[in-house]
């Protein structure tokens, strides 16, 4: 090896470290007043994937780019109200198996042609032809075009929560096949938005639909970008890098309170931390020992520790903003009494509790759960699990104790304690036949004060049982540079972009 | 020379095979089903089995294996079950990143290293050389994770001078890559400094320096070309090594690298994109290894001679 | 790991002068040991209590209980010092237990190989190449994150690369023993082979081995804290360097004592076992791997 081979080589390496080097270079800058209003956002779901009917990637991703690119029938405003969005109305039969939606006149597609019912129905087919995690929620439930402006839907059982259901329905042209990885690569748009480029979990950048029906956005791009690590997720929204970030943890706040030009707000979402316990469990059989489980933890100290912007206590199963939401009388902290009941009932003290959960984020909140029960005695095997195993295990019951946080679809009772507590939904290995008779009754009726009557008495028992415990209501935190205005501060993540805009600094 | 590389080149192709066995296994024999993951908790078990048959999954395990050894033949390997691209594609678009770290950090390295390994090897067994020996065992026993960390706190939180982590511009390159520097570089010394030592005893360097030249200019018109050689392969297979090996330090400073995808993608029991990215970064280090070892005897006319 | 090759070869040199420089680094061994043993027992400290009133207090604040932190405390109000004590326990275990296996395997395998030659040699020596293909963290990394967590999923990771560097040495023993005259005598005389190699030829290992072992535990304590550190292999309820100082990330800008102590603690013992190894590799000189 001559000495100006060697050189060659390494002349070689340079080449290539310049040229790759290009692939990271050209990101930054973006969000600068110089390209016009372009926001650059980074929250907490990655995007894997845009086909909205699709089973592949992580369906918050999915929703999150979904709404922004597609239209849908009607969908949940920031505080969860439904409200008219491709669809101008919408109204039941007296049995509530029919529902007609009205679609607003003279709707298009990005591309020029004409959004008709008959899309509607195509999307609807085609999400019920995939079979993906979407369908099982309309079971029976078929679409039909009654007009080019009606769409009608059948379920053979009354179903008075569809219209919330019906929000994860994204409206595309009719002609896309079930398989189509390359048509989503740039799909037509009936949202705010289209897609100019898609990299799977990293980066969805968009410009504004001329066609969409609510006026064009005032953006000139919509970048939503996946940073993984919340330091510099933190980094970029000071330098100006990223200008909208949501899902920052509690003990990042204060710092960004202090610092100008930003401004921080928390709002509170629909989902609360929901620690089941399995009732299957012989030591956790009796509600008495569920109940004393629960007074033995000091979730008020906890939470105002470790959640002091987005934690919020609970006071029902339900989360306030979602329908069916009846307050309970809390339940206080109190270890002693805790202790003695446990003994009472004969707890077994030496056997420790199995305690899982999935994302690490929650890993200290559960370890000051567990910090709780030691105090008493009481001991508890924290397991955090892959997302893949924790699925499998929850279904299959080998846990005595559940966390999720656990948000309510469609901002409807129905898709809560309808869905996961009757006996035969076999999630919580709690069988109370009272409870199913309230929550079919409630699943059918008609008239919602009752509803909500029924939903209220069903919260009450599932509460006073200790079915689980309920702590926290957690809330979304946003930051963002004060330049920025006009989007909403979504309760469960998914900020609408369609009425932002960006004033120069 | 040739039936050298012939050999070797059969040897790579059994070793790829075997390393494609060892992931496809791996990932079978692990609890957790991927349509359960695709599918969520409320899915049905009529829909789980659908999705099953979809992904090939329910069909039997020897089947599944053949047809995934055709496939890799093509450097295909199926769609990503989680991200909306082939699996292939997945890797690749992560490649780049891993690379201009990966190569980044090799010319460091190769600059201090030679540097240092030239002050150590010229007077073998003077106290510089003991110094240095010394420097390089501790460079290379640091946690790479917490020399991240710790030069984040530096140079990122204190001084403010490199952005803490992520990918989005020239200058998050550096912190990762000097990171990655600390044990790489304490390796090229290292090997820069025994060829350079034992070169320097050889009787024509002792002649030169008897002819009165100073030892760096022997160092520089005589030694270094020869020490370089070792340099060189150490130089491929730890660059090999650090295409998915750097995934502590790519966790560190959230750098998008291979080593990430794959730790994401088992923990979604992804398999295309596990199978593909091992295996990506296993026939690039066989590769590697190969084109060493044929330079080496290319340079080593003993090793040529011998085959 | 990426960092094996250079460790264990291109040591040869600079073992003149060097007598007593392994005095230093086994004696900080020997107190991390000390450590690991006796630590717990005059260190009272439970992962599980959480007192969240102590929260992210600094390096030697008074705690809400009257006492002071010596390193400060972490997100859960619990102490950092007790918890790189606390640590060394997991790291030496590991550690140990790790390299255990690894030698135990690795010999045996290598002198079987060795001894045998032929076809088994070809095999084990495929084998070895196929691990080999893939960088030795990954491959800790895939095994370790798709089972439970727990102590003997992360020994069992650690090794399936561990072993290699022992078995290649213990085989180019073998092999060159092999030759000698009193082993031919000996199997002329009819002695078993296993016999063969356990009393006459293994003896020959020892001291190498010894030094390959030092170093072997360096580098597996370096990746069980590379591991955990990933949040990898060891269950919640643990106490190890690694899961303490992926803890503290977060906080680095406001707590930095909790990714600090325990990363320092860390290298302060892999430095001088590496410092330790260095030295044995030099007196024995024929610990290396490739």
């Amino acid at each position: 090896m001559s000495i100006t081979t060697s050189l060659r080589a390494a002349g070689l390496l340079a080449i290539v470290l310049t040229v790759s080097a290009c692939s990271i270079g050209s990101g930054g800058g973006a969000g600068q007043t110089a390209a016009g209003q372009a926001i650059v956002a980074s929250g907490t779901f990655v995007i894997d994937n845009i086909d909205p009917g699709s089973a592949q990637g992580g369906s918050a991703g999915k929703e999150l780019a979904g709404q922004q690119i597609y239209g849908r029938l009607a969908k949940p405003d920031a505080s969860g109200k439904l409200v008219p969005d491709l669809a101008e109305a919408w109204k039941s039969s007296a049995d509530a198996k029919s529902w007609d939606f009205t679609l607003r006149g003279g709707l298009k597609f990005s591309d020029g042609s004409p959004l008709t019912a008959e899309d509607v129905v195509a999307s609807f087919d085609r999400l019920i032809q995939i079979n993906g995690p979407y369908a099982a929620n309309y079971k029976g439930v078929t679409a039909k075009a009654s007009s080019d402006i009606t769409v009608t839907f059948t379920a053979q059982a009354p179903d008075p929560a569809l219209p919330s259901k019906l929000t994860t329905l994204f409206v595309l042209p009719s002609g896309v096949p079930a398989d189509a990885a390359t048509y989503f690569a740039k799909p037509v748009a009936s949202g705010p938005f289209m897609v100019e480029s898609f990299k799977p979990s990293s980066e969805l950048k968009m410009v504004p639909n001329p066609n969409y029906w609510g006026g064009t956005p005032k953006v000139t791009s919509l970048t939503i970008r996946s940073i993984p690590d919340m330091a510099a997720k933190l980094a970029a929204l000071k330098t100006g890098e990223v200008d909208v970030v949501w899902g920052v943890p509690d003990d990042q706040i204060p710092a960004l309170q202090s610092g100008t030009g930003l401004k921080v707000e928390a709002v509170p979402s629909n989902g609360n931390f929901t620690m089941w316990f399995n009732s299957g469990t012989p030591s956790l059989k009796e509600a008495k020992v569920r109940k004393a489980l629960w007074q033995a933890v000091d979730f008020q100290t906890i939470i105002k520790q470790l959640y002091p912007v987005t934690g919020q206590p609970a006071d029902s199963p339900l989360a306030p903003t979602v329908f069916g939401y009846a307050p309970q009388t809390p339940i206080a902290h109190d270890p002693g009494a805790a202790k003695k009941a446990l003994e009472e009932a004969g707890y077994p003290f030496d056997k420790p509790l199995r305690l899982q959960f999935g994302q690490a984020q929650f890993k200290p909140f559960l370890q000051a759960v567990v910090s709780s029960w030691a105090k008493i005695g009481v001991k508890a095997d924290l397991l955090q699990k892959e997302q893949a195993v924790f699925i499998e295990d929850l279904l299959a019951m080998k846990w005595d104790v559940n966390f999720q946080l656990l948000g309510t679809a469609g901002y409807d009772a129905a898709t809560n304690l309808g869905r996961l507590y009757p006996c035969a939904a076999k999630r919580t290995g709690y069988c109370n036949p009272d409870l199913d008779e309230l929550l079919a009754q409630a699943g059918s009726a008609t008239d919602q004060n009752e509803r909500k009557e029924l939903y209220a008495q069903a919260s009450k028992i599932i509460w006073e049982d200790a079915v689980g415990m309920f702590p926290m209501t957690s809330k979304v935190s946003y930051v963002w540079n004060e330049n920025v205005s006009g989007f909403t501060l979504d309760a469960l993540g998914y900020p609408d972009f369609s009425k932002a805009s960006e004033w120069g600094n | 020379m040739l039936t050298l590389v012939i050999r070797r080149l059969l040897a790579g192709v059994i070793v790829l095979w075997g390393a494609a066995t060892l992931v496809f296994l791996i990932v079978r024999v692990v609890p957790g089903d991927p349509a359960t993951v695709l599918l969520g908790p409320d899915a049905e078990p009529g829909q789980i089995a659908a999705m099953r048959a979809q992904l090939g999954l329910d069909r039997p395990l020897l089947l599944q294996y053949w047809d995934y050894l055709g496939q890799a033949l093509h450097l295909e390997f199926g769609d990503s079950y989680r991200l909306a691209a082939s699996a292939m594609d997945a890797v690749l678009s992560r490649l780049p990143a891993t690379i201009d770290l990966t190569l980044t950090s090799a010319v460091i390295s190769v600059f201090a290293g030679l540097l240092l390994g030239s002050a150590a090897g010229i007077r073998a067994g003077s106290g510089q050389d003991r110094i240095v020996t010394t420097l390089t065992i501790v460079l290379q026993s640091f946690p790479t994770f917490w020399i991240g960390i710790m030069l984040i706190l530096v140079f990122a939180l204190g001084l403010r001078l490199l952005p803490t982590s992520g990918a989005q511009s020239l200058s998050s390159l550096v912190l990762p890559a000097v990171t990655l520097s600390f044990p790489f570089t304490a390796i090229v010394a290292r090997v820069a400094r025994s060829g350079i030592a034992e070169a320097m005893a050889e009787p024509y360097v002792q002649t030169a320096l008897s002819k009165g030249l100073t030892p760096r200019e022997v160092l520089t018109g005589h030694v270094l070309r020869n020490a370089l050689i070792p340099v060189i392969t150490v130089v491929g297979l730890q660059v090999g090594a650090l295409l998915g090996g750097a995934v502590v330090v790519e966790n560190v400073f959230a750098w998008p690298g291979l080593g990430t995808l794959i730790v994401e993608s088992v923990g979604n029991r992804d398999y295309a994109v596990v199978q593909a990215a091992t295996l990506t970064i296993a026939a690039i280090i066989v590769l590697l290894s190969l084109v060493a070892d044929l330079l080496y005897a290319q340079l080593d006319p003993r090793i040529r001679a011998a085959s | 790991m990426t960092v094996m090759p250079g460790f264990i070869s291109g040591l040869a040199a600079a073992r003149r002068a060097r007598r007593h420089s392994g005095l230093v680094p086994a004696v900080v061994i020997g107190l991390y040991l000390l450590v690991a043993v006796a630590g717990p027992l005059l260190i009272a400290y439970d992962p599980v209590q959480t007192p969240l009133e102590n929260r992210l207090l600094p390096p030697g604040a008074a705690t809400s209980t009257g006492g002071t932190n010596l390193l400060g405390t972490d997100a859960l109000g619990r102490d950092v010092f007790a918890q790189v004590v606390y640590g060394a326990r997991t790291s030496v275990l590991i550690g140990l237990t790790t390299v255990a296996v690894c030698l135990v395997a690795g010999v045996a395998i290598g002198c079987i190989a060795g001894y045998y030659r032929g076809w088994v040699d070809s095999v084990l020596t495929r084998l070895v190449d196929i691990l080999q293909a893939f960088p030795g963290i990954l491959l800790a990394i895939v095994i370790a994150g798709v089972f439970t967590p727990s102590l003997w999923v992360i020994i069992l990771a650690l090794s399936v690369t561990g072993w290699i560097s022992f078995a290649r040495m213990a085989r180019s023993v073998v092999l060159s023993v092999r030759e000698r005259y009193w082993i031919d005598a000996a199997r002329l005389m009819g002695v078993r082979p296993r016999r063969l190699l356990g009393r006459h030829i293994m003896p020959f290992t020892v001291g190498p081995l010894v030094a390959m072992a030092t170093l072997e535990f360096a580098l597996v304590v370096l990746a069980e804290a590379g591991l955990s550190f990933l949040g990898i292999g060891l269950p919640a309820s643990s106490v190890s360097w690694g899961q303490t100082v992926a803890n503290g990330k977060e906080y680095l800008s406001s707590a930095w004592w909790i990714s600090a102590a325990p990363g320092l603690a860390l290298s302060v013992l892999v430095v001088s076992v590496g410092l330790l190894g260095d030295t044995l590799t030099a007196r024995y000189g024929r610990a290396r791997s490739r």
